[in-house]
């Protein structure tokens, strides 16, 4: 047998393999999250070579400034809109591909179509078809809200910006539904058939259980997606969060703020805002997660 | 068969005919109209074209910067990916392998925290970062791509290695390999499929992203990618809409026919990714 090589040089080996990830993601990514949370701090606008510390002046503005309840509120909704729309469409979506017996690969290969494209020209179309398509359809059925593109109404707009991003986003969970339906083992089923249990009992009693921590993860990946939403109302509302603040969400605020108003440490606090928010469901994220879901 | 069982089979194929036509309706309109002129399309939006009419695509073609835009594309994804695919197995197999150190189990945790920031926490203080480093173009964006694809990396990669039965390393160990060499000779063969989940996932992110680029590469149009001409087309021409369908068309066509070649391993590797993720 051949003498072992010393243990000291596999270490430093090792070492070697971690230190291009520690030092980018120190010099780049840590760096950056703590000098942003330092800014916050601070009544930098971006700009001026010099700034001062003026403690919690920034969150206390915000607190008074109906500007960032409203795009907390906007972004809210739109979480919880995206995460019904989704949510539902994608379990109906996983069980109605699950059952099917033939052509299964290739309807699946054109429901999970959206999810290839980019986020922008996803939008930029959509917005395109609102401006041309959905007068057309609203003075065929006569309906007025319809007159003209939901993105112009300042009513309709989030519904609009939601319904694109859904369209998109419904891809992945179907997918992860798709899996935890696969894990169900096929004797379940038989025995409950030969029972004679309808195919809603079946998934009332058989299917749903099994399903019920994939539908936890998918809701916790859902509500953060809506949350940290940022491509497609920005370019669906040309980076504005118009018509009439409607679709301004937190991402949106947080940029036009930095970038266009000059208030770079106010945008700041609202990024750690959000950050909390975030972190917390991370939180269930892992919690959830660590309990199973599939495998 | 029984008639619950005929109910539900009829109202499964017309949900998923809907679903057929909501999907494959915008891409309809898309290609139709890249085909029309601009008055062809005011006269009737929903028809066929009148003839296969390819002025929008030579057009477009024909302008230099459309190729530098698909250039800038490209070879920003495909140096960002093979980085990444240098940086994320390495550092993951070492945490592996060594969990039980207070070093390496700190630095998994370390990498980590990036679970719990948000896309728009980072992107102001990156920026300024960036800019302070005279770094807002394609070189920068590269190392923010490497730096941003390791926490979902490590994730993924760390778990993984970690299920993998260790005695084939020690067997190759015994025979003199050194740890570069069990690396480089045995587990990146092992861990060949779920390297194939994370090109999938970061070469999609990195292809259609919009965010970064926004930030990083607006101010030249000579580093723009793909996501940002499209939504630059807006505003950089008057508004020719057949036109700019044409550009969307053009610019998703690479990932489409990459879609159609490698469907089922693409739907494979970004379900494994998004399981265990």
């Amino acid at each position: 047998m051949k003498k072992r090589r010393p243990q000291s040089l596999d270490n430093y080996t090792f070492l070697f393999f971690t230190l291009p990830a520690v030092i980018l993601y120190t010099y780049f990514y840590i760096y950056s999250l703590i000098t942003g949370i330092g800014y916050s701090f601070t009544n930098w606008n971006g700009i001026d070579p010099t700034y001062e510390f003026n403690g919690l002046r920034n969150y206390a503005l915000l607190m008074q400034n109906p500007r960032f309840w409203n795009s907390l509120r906007v972004t809210l909704v739109y979480g919880v809109m995206l995460l019904f729309s989704v949510i539902i469409m994608s379990l109906l979506l996983a069980l109605c591909l699950d059952s099917l017996k033939r052509f299964k690969t290739f309807t699946k290969s054109i429901f999970f179509f959206p999810a290839m494209i980019s986020a922008v020209a996803i939008s930029l179309i959509w917005d395109q078809l609102f401006y041309r398509a959905v007068p057309v359809i609203g003075e065929t059925l006569g309906i007025a809200a319809l007159s003209q593109s939901p993105l112009a109404n300042p009513k309709l707009a989030l519904v609009g910006v939601v319904f694109v991003n859904a369209w998109q986003a419904v891809a992945m969970p179907t997918l992860i539904f798709l899996a935890g339906l696969q894990s169900i083992p096929a004797e379940m089923h038989e025995s409950a058939m030969i029972d004679g249990a309808s195919p809603f009992e079946r998934f009332r009693h058989i299917t749903f259980p099994y399903l019920l921590p994939t539908v936890t993860v998918n809701m916790v990946l859902t509500i953060k997606q809506g949350i940290t939403t940022f491509d497609f109302p920005f370019a669906l509302s040309a980076g504005t969060g118009g018509p009439a603040r409607s679709t301004e969400v937190i991402g949106i605020m947080i940029y036009n703020d930095a970038f266009q108003s000059m208030k770079f440490s106010m945008a700041n606090a609202e990024a750690v805002i959000l950050f909390i928010i975030i972190a917390f469901f991370s939180f269930i994220q892992i919690k959830v997660s660590s309990k199973g879901g599939v495998n | 068969m029984k008639r619950e069982n005929l109910v539900w089979h009829i109202l499964r194929d017309i949900l998923l005919a809907c679903g057929f036509i909501l999907i494959l309706a915008p891409m309809y309109l898309v290609i139709v109209n890249s085909f029309k002129s601009l008055e062809e399309a005011g006269r009737d939006f929903f028809a066929l074209p009148s003839s296969l009419n390819f002025n929008n695509y030579t057009e477009l073609v024909s302008k230099n910067s459309y190729w530098s835009y698909a250039w800038n594309s490209t070879y920003i994804s495909v140096i960002s990916m093979s980085l990444v695919a240098m940086v994320v197995p390495a550092v993951s197999y070492a945490i592996a392998r060594n969990y039980h150190k207070t070093y390496y189990k700190a630095v998994y945790f370390y990498i980590l925290i990036g679970l719990f920031v948000p896309g728009q926490v980072i992107m102001l203080p990156i920026t300024k970062h960036m800019t302070a480093l005279k770094m807002l173009n394609p070189a920068g964006l590269i190392l923010l791509y490497i730096t941003l694809s390791l926490t979902r990396g490590v994730f993924l990669f760390v778990n993984y290695i970690r299920a993998l039965p260790i005695e084939i390393e020690e067997a190759a160990r015994i025979d003199g390999c050194n740890t570069i060499q069990v690396y480089t000779k045995v587990v990146l063969f092992l861990i060949g499929p779920m390297l194939a989940t994370l090109v999938i996932m970061d070469v999609l992110w990195f292809w259609n992203d919009f965010m970064l680029p926004l930030l990083m590469l607006s101010k030249s149009p000579d580093y723009w990618t793909l996501p940002l001409f499209q939504y630059n087309f807006k505003t950089q021409y008057s508004f020719n809409y057949t036109m700019a369908f044409t550009a969307y068309l053009l610019s998703m066509l690479p990932i489409i026919v990459i879609y159609c070649a490698g469907q089922k391993y693409i739907i494979q590797g970004l379900t494994a990714g998004a399981v265990k993720g």
